[in-house]
């Protein structure tokens, strides 16, 4: 297989920007939505940034390209209600971004009706340490995107783009997963302690994390404190152990929480492991479907008990 | 005064002082990235990239204990931590945009209250600074007024040559002193040239109107415009140099715990949160305009310096593309 085989065409990329800029003019010059929210150019070459747009005379400033990373369901949380104070708001979404928002409906956030869902074929975006001036190939792209299922994005109001050839990746994260659950618990323990060591409490998983949205969260109590929320073995690793456990079953997999972090640890990896989890006990899985409880909001009679000993 | 080193001697210089006893922080490889650690050998030392955080870890590190307490018969016990137990420091290699932050933190560390602590490290500690001969998109020290050789702050300077060495200035009593002690590793001839520093792309800035702006436009759409996308992480806080925002809590239980003080972040939602429940930054754009007002007008107004070096940290891994150059860029050409 050649080199260019193993990079994506960018052409695109190019061509879906057109569209949503196209749309997103069409939808705020006819007042369908107050703003749309979407991604803009920033100023080093290759990388995006979202955009909150309201002028329809600058929805020209909208685009996408592999630098266009961020899951933008977080901006219809209650995190920000400043923006959906605004009214109905237009998204620009990826597959793996329309699954928060179907994810964020099934837990009342939102209504399909406030919302103009722009999706857009997506091949994939560049990984968080990626070299920006390198094409989108297999060590550029995202871990997530290298086996994607969700390249079109289904039941948005418009969906942009016609998905080109891609070439075969390997799947990194699944083989990483593999790896993981073939260790002892010893071992498992070792690894992520290792890794939650280097836990800075930035809070930027939590904070870029559309499923994050309690106006109080656990772990900033400290009347009485719930977690230690100093950067210490302890507080760390319960810190990452409840998101872990409050993710279950509601995690879209847009891995926004593992690009997010400054300190590279593999975030993503728990989220695939709990999602694995959930499927294997549940037969549950975050999809385009809007469920209105998932597994662990409900009791069954015919639930899975065998891991109560 | 001038001299010469070469890479291998900076290295026996590192095992020297940790023979010594010494605290010797430099960059060291940590997994995917690059930090400023403790190093047990001069072979540990990593020249090549920028540590993914910031030196201000030297004198301000991410979390400390200040006191302990303790229950037994007799009662409870309180018992502080001592300063004076602080081992004496050599920060090595560290970048001219770390070093820069140093004496900025000394103003407010030494202002109305003397933070101990971090005096103690300060007083303590050498710092050798690197000149910079490489620099990324994200890089703008120059623009804030520094520069790749800047030698703001640091004791020695580092500036590498051509031919794989370092020529050395010692810039303060304390870079002299660890010159003299260390004198069989260093030469007086400077055979070859320094290499060219590092060219950051982004052109300098007029801080001082960016103050003046500042100054008048605490209401204004910019902010909304700006912040409106920022996510409330801490991220560009706690990988900043300059940034000094700290919490104090106690952690522990009935019988035994603790008084730790630990990085805080002016952009997180309860940060400002009263005990009344009011919060008068109430949304991100309030947030995000305190982060700039204070680097560039509070700190400026005070203490005469600016809480920015131009390191690009917060540019590189604001998870929402916040770019602070392009924020400054804006105000600049208003």
């Amino acid at each position: 297989m050649t080199n260019t085989a193993q990079t994506i065409d960018l052409s695109l990329y190019a061509a879906v920007t057109e569209a949503v800029q196209a749309e997103a003019r069409k939808v705020l010059e006819a007042g369908i939505v107050a703003a749309v929210v979407g991604w803009q150019a920033g100023r080093r070459k290759g990388t995006a940034l979202p955009a909150i747009v309201t002028d329809p005379a600058k929805a020209k400033e909208l685009i996408f390209s592999p630098a266009c990373v961020n899951n933008l369901a977080l901006y219809l949380t209650k995190a920000k209600k400043e923006i959906r104070a605004k009214g109905k708001i237009a998204i620009v979404a990826k597959g793996c971004d329309l699954k928060a928002l179907v994810g964020l409906m099934g837990e009342n956030q939102l209504k399909r009706e406030d919302i103009h869902i722009i999706g857009v074929v997506c091949p994939g975006v560049q990984g968080a340490n990626a070299d920006r001036a390198q094409p989108l190939s297999e060590t550029t792209i995202a871990g997530k995107c290298r086996e994607c299922t969700v390249h079109t994005p289904e039941g948005a109001d418009v969906t942009v783009g016609t998905l080109p050839q891609l070439p075969h990746f390997t799947p990194a994260e699944s083989e990483e997963l593999a790896r993981l659950e073939a260790m002892t618990p010893a071992e498992r323990w070792g690894f992520w302690k290792e890794h939650f060591s280097r836990c800075i409490r930035c809070y930027a998983c939590r904070q870029v994390c559309p499923f994050c949205y309690c106006e109080q969260c656990l772990c900033d109590r400290n009347r009485p404190q719930a977690v230690e929320s100093t950067p210490r073995p302890a507080g760390n690793m319960a810190w990452h152990i409840v998101r872990a456990m409050h993710l279950a079953g509601r995690c879209a997999g847009c891995a926004e929480c593992e690009r997010a972090c400054p300190m590279d640890i593999p975030l993503n990896l728990l989220n695939r492991k709990m999602a694995k989890e959930l499927k294997e006990l549940y037969g549950f899985e975050a999809g385009f479907e809007v469920k209105e409880k998932g597994p662990l909001a409900q009791y069954r009679e015919d639930d899975d008990q065998s891991f109560i000993k | 005064m001038q001299k010469t080193i070469t890479e291998p001697n900076l290295r026996l210089l590192i095992d020297t002082l940790v023979s010594e006893g010494k605290r010797v922080i430099g960059p060291k490889a940590a997994g995917t990235m690059t930090l400023y650690e403790p190093l047990s050998q001069g072979e540990e030392l990593n020249l090549g990239e920028l540590p993914r955080r910031s030196a201000k870890e030297a004198f301000f590190p991410l979390c400390e204990t200040i006191l302990t307490y303790e229950r037994d018969k007799e009662g409870v016990r309180v018992t502080d931590v001592d300063p004076q137990a602080i081992p004496e420091t050599v920060l090595v290699a560290a970048r001219p945009c770390d070093v820069a932050a140093a004496p900025v933190l000394d103003s407010v560390f030494s202002w109305d209250f003397k933070d101990e602590f971090f005096l103690e490290r300060r007083r303590k500690t050498t710092i050798i600074g690197l000149a910079c001969a490489r620099a990324d998109d994200a890089c703008f020290c120059t623009a804030v007024g520094l520069s790749p050789g800047d030698t703001k702050g640091s004791d020695l300077f580092l500036a590498p040559l051509t031919d794989g060495g370092y020529r050395c200035d010692a810039i303060t009593e304390k870079g002299e002193a660890l010159l003299a002690a260390h004198a069989d590793l260093f030469s007086d001839a400077a055979t070859a040239e320094p290499l060219p520093l590092a060219e950051p792309t982004l052109g300098k800035l007029d801080l001082e109107k960016i103050r003046q702006w500042l100054d008048t436009h605490f209401e204004d759409p910019l902010w909304e415009e700006i912040a409106a996308r920022c996510a409330g992480c801490g991220a560009c806080a706690f990988l900043c140099p300059a940034c000094h925002c700290f919490d104090i809590v106690d952690e522990g239980g009935e019988e035994k715990g603790a008084r730790r003080k630990s990085w805080d972040a002016c952009g997180f939602g309860k940060f400002t949160n009263h005990a009344s429940g009011h919060n008068p930054r109430d949304v991100q754009p309030s947030r995000y305009r305190n982060r700039i007002m204070h680097k560039f007008k509070y700190y400026v107004d005070k203490f005469d310096q600016r809480l920015c070096t131009g390191c690009g940290r917060c540019v590189r891994a604001c998870p929402v593309g916040i770019d602070i150059a392009t924020v400054l860029e804006e105000i600049n050409s208003k």
